[in-house]
């Protein structure tokens, strides 16, 4: 509960502008962009005045009218206050800024003090402050009154009544913040070696200034501006909302039906990110602005605006043909942008498809509703569904006022909270008229304090996805045998380092001890900040205070921020040998990216678009798409053997499984075992989802195991590339005809082998057909696993296919060492 | 509405965190329902439904068809849908572009377009004429009189028509409908079999995917090894998942002809992944993972602008420009910075009037740059951290309160094509969590441009309920609030009730109960949006929208409630109006009003009876508005016409 109300309070800052501020300190400011050490200069006053312009940009922020402040200088050359008015005496002490809510000019304000040539007495100061204050808030009684000295304690102070002050101060109920410049700090800790004798009679003093205080503090300037940007939560009080809880028809039935009165609260409420503004640098104009720039002394000025925000409309006279939504974002340029309108000429109304719906009166009436809270019904809470929560969720407490809608709702849900306890399905309409919600409701039960329920937000049926998942458990096989070992599912060695690990990663038992000694569980959601909304705001308060964010960068985040990024020490020590293990046994490798290329045909990948926004960050990494065909399951490494033509003898190593390095090979099987599997239940395997599948192209090639035949088309087409995408195609033939169920693509391979035939001789790469065919017999007929029933299918095309001989050589002006009588004979050859 | 919608939308367009789905609205979604008009699907038999009412598997393919492309016109305005007919003698007219020259015994119905109104209702005038007359389809598509058409030349078909009418980014599918499970029995099979084959690759490779919906009767049992399986399987091409054409058959439906809708709107929406990200278990252990949204708050269509040219609407765009306001100027994208706002300009007598020339501006020394760059505020919102999802520990299942949530929650899977072993890993660590009863808490940034968040990693068994529900196995990230979105109770104390009346309210609910199972999303579809697309559907057919026929299934089911609970709510009313707690009179703690300020219902009761509500102070009908959760807004009129509304209806 919120100790003091927001507002309703004029801060005082007192500033110390004696000319030993003036002096300058080293402050160090995030690393620079190699990782360097950075330190800026600046004099204590500007150091110390960053704590006041956080402090003021804070009100700035929360922006209430009630949240005031007003700033003295003490050391002034002149004195300008109203007790020296009235009294005389408290000199060179000036009331710079009054007491009103700050803006912007406020913060400029601050930023001119200068440090002076004579020294102030802070006491002097104090009691100004007191005063001017006061007199402020002479009738505003209530209100709340706060000081912030700011001061080096270089400076000699009168301390001859500081009691009387206190005690006036203690009956006004100030409190007093003593910021200090480079006072001793044990929290830091900060310890000044060289300190003045000056200085540290007034540290001292203002020590025990501050301990008579009810309400004083003494703190360290560096200490002071690492505690503003810890994270701080604004309480914001949930309004109770009245509405009706309802069980049972109350119009006809109202002698059996149940009304409770209640009201309802937000128990969560998502915090919204601080607002921004947009703003950009104002080019100088000609006429009225240079007479402004005079007046600033010099030009060197500039000016960056506030934007605002003006929407457009354009139509498109044409006849429509421009598609909607498509029109590129070109900035400013008006490329197309047709024809403006105004706002107030548009009719609005809804797409049906192609079709345009116009809206009577700019809306459809909306579903007649009464407001209230209705049950339909009660389940069991084991069978409540936890992920399926769909927003914020609210109180609901009986109506505060009314010991009988208290002592009804406490019946309620003491009665659902009983054992084998019950949830209600409840839909809500918030007014009349509003759009029904349906939700759940829990029993609350605050032991000796208050009943209550809770009620969040469930889905509509239109609101569930029922997307098909394989199992991840059941693997069945074309044949319906379960498989039990496969890479999918995890070896008992597996699971028993996964269940180790678990229990090293508890956090059950990671936490601070409680007063007991015991360790508490680690994370909690209550002491939970948000990192990008705290972070957001210290860098906007931030800004607000300085000229240069490139000289004056944003100092890091307050470690609060950042506690729950890691596990906890404790956890991470006790999970090094699990997670080793892991590490070990499940053999996960990262599967390298693709290099992405475009493609030139018609139908392109749906998917590009969408993981285009999706996966900017991802795409380099992961393949930009996938392919099951069984090659681009293997690990990167055997497929870049695989893909070196030179080396088929390890190709057929790597397949028998006779690598050596056995963890190397594990994934090896699944791409075989893959095809032989299905899930189980009523479904057929089926092309699915994929709107496209990927090529399958090995790392270097540029024809795929997917489409080799267009891929090659394709690449023959641009021209430039014929002599690698013949030895690709050829490579990729071999590949594939190796493959278990190679049968089911003779007929394609068959017909990669013509084309390929043809575009060898046309575009004299007759060698490298010649070369490639007696390789596919080699690969065929003498390696394991072969395929003796492809080479069955290439004899069977005949002579057509055979080596390129001689003759046919020449008449494309080709060469081949082949004679036309032993391309008949090598095809034919047993 | 309420806040829910806004939470993450800030006042400028580009800064708003997105919901998940709206990446997803870019992509058209284009569905060609391919249709069996062979003599078994024309066959007529009695409608199940209704009374002397024949219908054939062949009507309810279109009644199916129709009722996908009214759901879609609605779900997704962009999306194309077609409609292929084969085994059908019917020619194409020779003069229709798209798939003008498709092959024999193939007909386009309705070539591949964006639905609208007339397309739909083209479709319904087509099947109620045919209710009228039963062999209506027969004529209007009669079926081939010898043989049927190669599945490879109804695949081309396919593909062709897909090539003239589907834009080339979108989703492409193919809805096949068949009750055929062995088309080519003959001599050919062999052949046959291979071109089916070939060219469904064909179709694949065009980015079209087929999903085939398999009429099944206990006369005729569709038994997919026949014939399909041999078809579809081998192109074990990926899908986008990733993981795994031939584990992976999902999209296939086997059905019998009254559930081919429901089949159909399971597969209504593609199912896309929200987005791709590691799972970092612990340093150098890594897996990936793709998140969906199996449940999304699905809203009312966007309304647009439109003009009125006289003779027909044309669609108005809008873009939202950046314009210094005092210069007159617009900003281009690449010079905005951002900060905090300035305030309004101000108005202060004492500020330097070159204020006022200025508008709401900054001045700072030349060249200097007081606001930040758009990729410095990403930084600061991502905390510089790269997309992902990490695992900070394990906790008792029972850590999970129901009241910690705020949004809806994303079911993440396994993806072996970023890592491969991830699947292997994700079971173990799935497998284990359910045993121990441990959930994750984990955290993540789902995309570059969001904040991070801490999430709960809730295991998912999988299983099927009783309604058939069946759920996957995963694991479900829900995500948790911060401390800066939870609201302490402005209530902390009140009465309690009896154990008496605690056991008889047990009495009722026990009896309101359901029986199995737990919230039933499937029994509430969303009123609000189905108002709204009736509305919107007749407005769209000219029609006049009946109110009188829409019902509001959310409302709860009052005559059961009373029929089964009735009379113990009745005696409860009554225990607890007796009840001596109930009835103390309250304190008001701290209230500076005087005793005789509040009047009691029984004397407002009675000034209303003779028509003297208007006696009763403000503050005293306000008080009564309050203690009945009524509004207490407006003039004194107001409030006495409300009470007297509450009196009368409270009787």
């Amino acid at each position: 509960m919120p100790a003091e109300r927001a507002g309703f309070t004029v801060t005082m800052f007192l500033v110390d502008v004696s000319p030993s501020m003036g002096k300058l300190r080293e402050v160090e400011v995030p690393n620079g962009p190699n990782g360097e050490t950075m330190t800026i200069e600046m004099t204590n006053l500007e150091y110390s005045l960053q704590f006041v312009k956080l402090k003021i940009q804070e009100m700035i922020f929360n922006g209430r009218k009630t949240d005031q402040c007003g700033v003295i200088l003490f050391g002034t050359d002149d004195t300008d206050n109203i007790v020296n008015e009235k009294n005389g005496g408290y000199e060179h002490v000036t009331e710079y800024i009054p007491i009103a809510q700050p803006d912007a000019g406020t913060l400029a304000k601050i930023s001119a003090i200068q440090p002076s040539e004579t020294t102030g007495d802070a006491i002097d100061a104090l009691i100004v402050g007191i005063e001017t204050q006061h007199q402020y808030l002479t009738r505003k009684a209530t209100w709340t009154r706060k000081i912030v000295l700011i001061t080096d304690g270089e400076s000699p102070i009168e301390i001859e009544d500081w009691e009387a002050t206190v005690k006036k101060m203690n009956s006004l109920e100030i409190g007093l913040t003593i910021v200090g410049i480079d006072f001793d700090e044990e929290e830091l800790p900060f310890h000044e070696e060289d300190k003045s004798d000056i200085k540290r009679m007034n540290e001292s003093f203002y020590h025990t200034l501050a301990s008579k205080m009810d309400r004083g503090v003494v703190g360290n300037a560096e200490f002071a501006l690492q505690e503003l940007s810890r994270p701080e939560i604004r309480q914001v009080k949930s309004t109770m909302t009245g509405t009706i809880l309802r069980i049972g028809d109350v119009e006809s039935r109202a002698e059996e039906a149940i009304e409770i009165y209640v009201k309802t609260a937000k128990y969560t409420a998502k915090a919204p990110l601080p607002k921004m503004k947009r703003f950009s640098r104002r080019i100088k104009m000609s006429g009225e602005d240079d007479e402004r720039m005079e007046v600033d002394e010099d030009e060197d000025k500039t000016v960056w605006a506030q934007l605002a925000r003006r929407t457009e409309f354009y139509i498109d006279r044409g006849d429509g043909a421009t598609e909607d939504g498509v029109s590129e974002a070109g900035d400013a340029e008006d490329e197309s942008k047709g024809e403006k309108v105004e706002k107030e000429e548009l009719i609005r109304g809804f797409k049906y498809g192609a079709s345009y719906v116009p809206c009577p009166d700019n809306v459809f009436p909306h579903l007649p509703t009464v407001k209230g809270m209705e049950i339909c019904g009660f389940f069991k809470a084991e069978n409540f569904k936890r992920w399926q929560e769909m927003g914020e969720v609210y109180y609901v407490f009986a109506d505060p006022d009314s010991p009988m809608q208290q002592v009804a709702l406490s019946a309620l849900v003491r009665a659902m909270a009983a054992k084998q306890s019950k949830l209600a399905i409840a839909r809500w309409v918030r007014t009349n008229g509003a759009d029904p919600k349906m939700g759940v409701m829990w029993p609350m039960v605050v032991e000796d304090q208050i009943d209550y329920l809770m009620w969040v937000r469930m889905p509509f049926a239109d609101d569930i996805r029922n997307f098909p998942f394989a199992s991840l458990e059941k693997l069945v096989t074309k044949t319906g045998e379960v498989v039990k070992s496969h890479p999918y599912l995890p070896t008992e060695d597996q699971v028993a380092a996964m269940e180790q690990f678990v229990d090293a990663m508890d956090l059950m038992d990671a936490g601070e001890k409680n007063e007991d000694g015991v360790r508490e569980p680690w994370f909690d959601v209550r002491l939970s900040y948000n990192p990008a909304l705290h972070r957001l705001k210290q860098a906007l308060f931030h800004a607000a205070i300085v000229d240069d964010l490139a000289t004056h960068p944003l100092p890091p985040p307050h470690p609060e921020l950042t506690k729950y990024f890691e596990p906890p020490r404790r956890v991470l020590k006790r999970a090094r040998e699990p997670t080793e293990q892991c590490k070990a046994t499940f053999n996960v490798r990262e599967i390298p990216a693709k290099v992405a290329r475009t493609r030139k045909d018609n139908h392109v990948r749906a998917r590009d678009e969408d993981e285009d926004i999706l996966l900017l960050d991802k795409m380099a990494k992961r393949p930009p798409t996938s392919s099951q065909m069984p090659a681009s399951q293997r690990p990167a490494s055997q497929r870049a053997v695989q893909a070196s033509p030179s080396r088929p003898k390890d190709k057929g190593k790597a397949r028998t499984g006779g690598d050596s390095s056995a963890s190397e090979s594990e994934t090896e099987p699944e791409s075989d075992a893959e095809d032989l599997l299905l899930s189980k239940g009523p479904h057929l395997p089926t092309p699915t989802q994929s709107p496209e599948p990927d090529p399958g192209r090995a790392p270097g090639r540029i024809i795929g195991n997917t489409y080799p035949l267009e891929d090659f088309r394709q690449n023959i087409a641009r021209g430039d590339v014929v002599t690698k995408a013949v030895e690709d195609l050829a490579e990729v033939i071999k590949e594939i005809v190796t493959k278990p169920f190679a049968s089911r693509r003779t007929e394609e391979m068959l017909q990669c082998m013509r084309t390929l035939r043809k575009v060898a001789l046309e575009e004299d790469e007759i060698d490298a057909w010649n070369a490639f065919l007696r390789q596919l017999r080699h690969v065929c007929l003498e390696e394991r696993p072969g395929n003796k029933d492809f080479w069955e299918h290439v004899q069977g095309e005949g002579r057509e296919i055979s080596l390129i001989s001689k003759s046919e050589a020449s008449k494309f002006g080709g060469a081949s060492d082949v004679t036309d009588a032993y391309a008949v004979q090598f095809i034919n050859q047993q | 509405m309420t806040s829910y919608e806004d939470w993450n939308k800030l006042d400028d367009d580009e800064d708003v965190e997105l919901e998940y789905l709206d990446y997803l609205e870019g992509n058209k979604d284009v569905i060609l329902f391919c249709i069996d008009c062979s003599p078994s699907m024309h066959k007529l038999y009695e409608d199940p439904r209704y009374e002397d009412v024949q219908t054939s598997h062949l009507f309810t393919a279109f009644e199916a068809a129709m009722q996908i492309q009214k759901k879609k016109v609605i779900v997704g305005p962009n999306d194309l849908v077609g409609i292929l007919l084969f085994n059908t003698s019917r020619q194409c007219e020779p003069t229709t572009g798209q798939g003008a020259e498709i092959k024999k015994g193939t007909y386009v119905y309705q070539p591949i377009a964006t639905v609208d109104a007339p397309k739909v209702q083209e479709l319904m005038r087509l099947l109620d004429a045919a209710r009228e007359n039963p062999g209506l389809l027969s004529q209007k598509f009669p079926p081939l009189t010898e043989g049927r058409v190669p599945m490879g030349d109804v695949f081309t078909s396919c593909n062709w028509v897909m090539r003239d009418g589907a834009p080339k980014t979108a989703v492409k599918r193919v809805f096949l409908i068949t009750d055929e499970d062995d088309p080519h029995p003959g001599p050919a099979r062999e052949r046959l079999l291979t071109s089916a084959k070939t060219t469904l690759v064909d179709l694949l490779q065009a980015g079209v995917t087929v999903e085939p919906f398999f009429i099944s009767t206990e006369d005729k049992p569709f038994e997919p090894n026949k014939f399909y399986s041999a078809v579809l399987l081998p192109i074990s091409i990926t899908d986008d998942d990733g993981s795994d054409g031939t584990v992976l058959p999902e999209s296939i439906s086997i059905t019998r002809v009254e559930e081919l809708l429901s089949q159909m709107r399971f597969h209504e929406v593609p199912k896309r992944a929200l987005f791709s990200v590691r799972l970092e278990l612990a340093k150098d252990f890594t897996i990936g993972v793709k998140g969906y949204g199996l449940v999304t708050k699905r809203e009312r269509g966007k309304y647009e602008y439109f003009y009125d040219l006289g003779d027909r609407m044309v669609p108005a765009k809008s873009r939202t420009i950046k314009v210094d306001d005092a210069s007159h100027t617009y900003a281009g994208k690449s010079e905005i910075l951002f900060g905090m706002t300035l305030g309004g300009a101000p108005a202060d007598e004492d500020k330097e009037d070159a204020e006022e020339i200025l508008g709401v501006a900054r001045v700072v020394p030349a060249n200097k740059r007081p606001f930040y760059t758009r990729d410095e505020i990403n930084s600061f919102k991502t905390m510089g951290l790269e997309p992902m999802l990490k695992l900070l520990g394990f906790k008792d299942t029972d850590e999970l309160a129901y009241e910690d949530n705020v949004n809806h929650s994303i079911f993440i899977y396994p993806d072996e094509m970023t890592y491969s072993g991830s699947r292997r890993t994700f079971t173990a660590l799935l497998r284990t969590m359910l045993k121990k009863g441990k959930i994750g808490i984990a955290l993540g940034l789902m995309r570059r441009n969001m904040s991070p968040m801490f999430y709960a990693m809730l295991p998912q068994e999988e299983n099927t309920d009783e309604n058939g529900w069946e759920e996957p196995a995963g694991i479900h990230l829900i995500p948790l609030p911060f401390a800066d979105d939870i609201r302490t109770a402005p209530v902390e104390t009140a009465h309690r009730a009896s154990s008496k009346l605690q056991m008889m309210a047990r009495a009722w609910i026990d009896k309101i109960s359901v029986r199995r199972g737990g919230y039933p999303p499937d029994s509430y579809p969303n009123p609000t949006l189905a108002y709204h697309n009736a509305q919107l559907e007749a407005a769209a057919f000219r029609e006049e929208f009946d109110e009188g026929s829409f019902e509001d299934l959310t409302k709860p089911k009052h005559d059961m409630i009373h029929e089964r609970a009735g009379q113990l709510m009745q005696a409860w009313k009554g225990t607890l109006l007796g009840d001596e707690t109930a009835n103390t009179v309250p304190t008001k703690a701290g209230s500076k009003r005087k005793a005789d300020v509040t009047v009691d219902e029984a004397e407002i009761r009675s000034k209303h009876e003779v028509g003297m509500l208007d006696k009763l102070r403000v503050d005293q009908l306000k008080d009564f508005c309050k203690s009945k959760s009524l509004p207490v807004s407006g003039k004194k009129a107001d409030l006495v016409e409300r009470v007297g509304e509450w009196l009368d209806t409270h009787a």
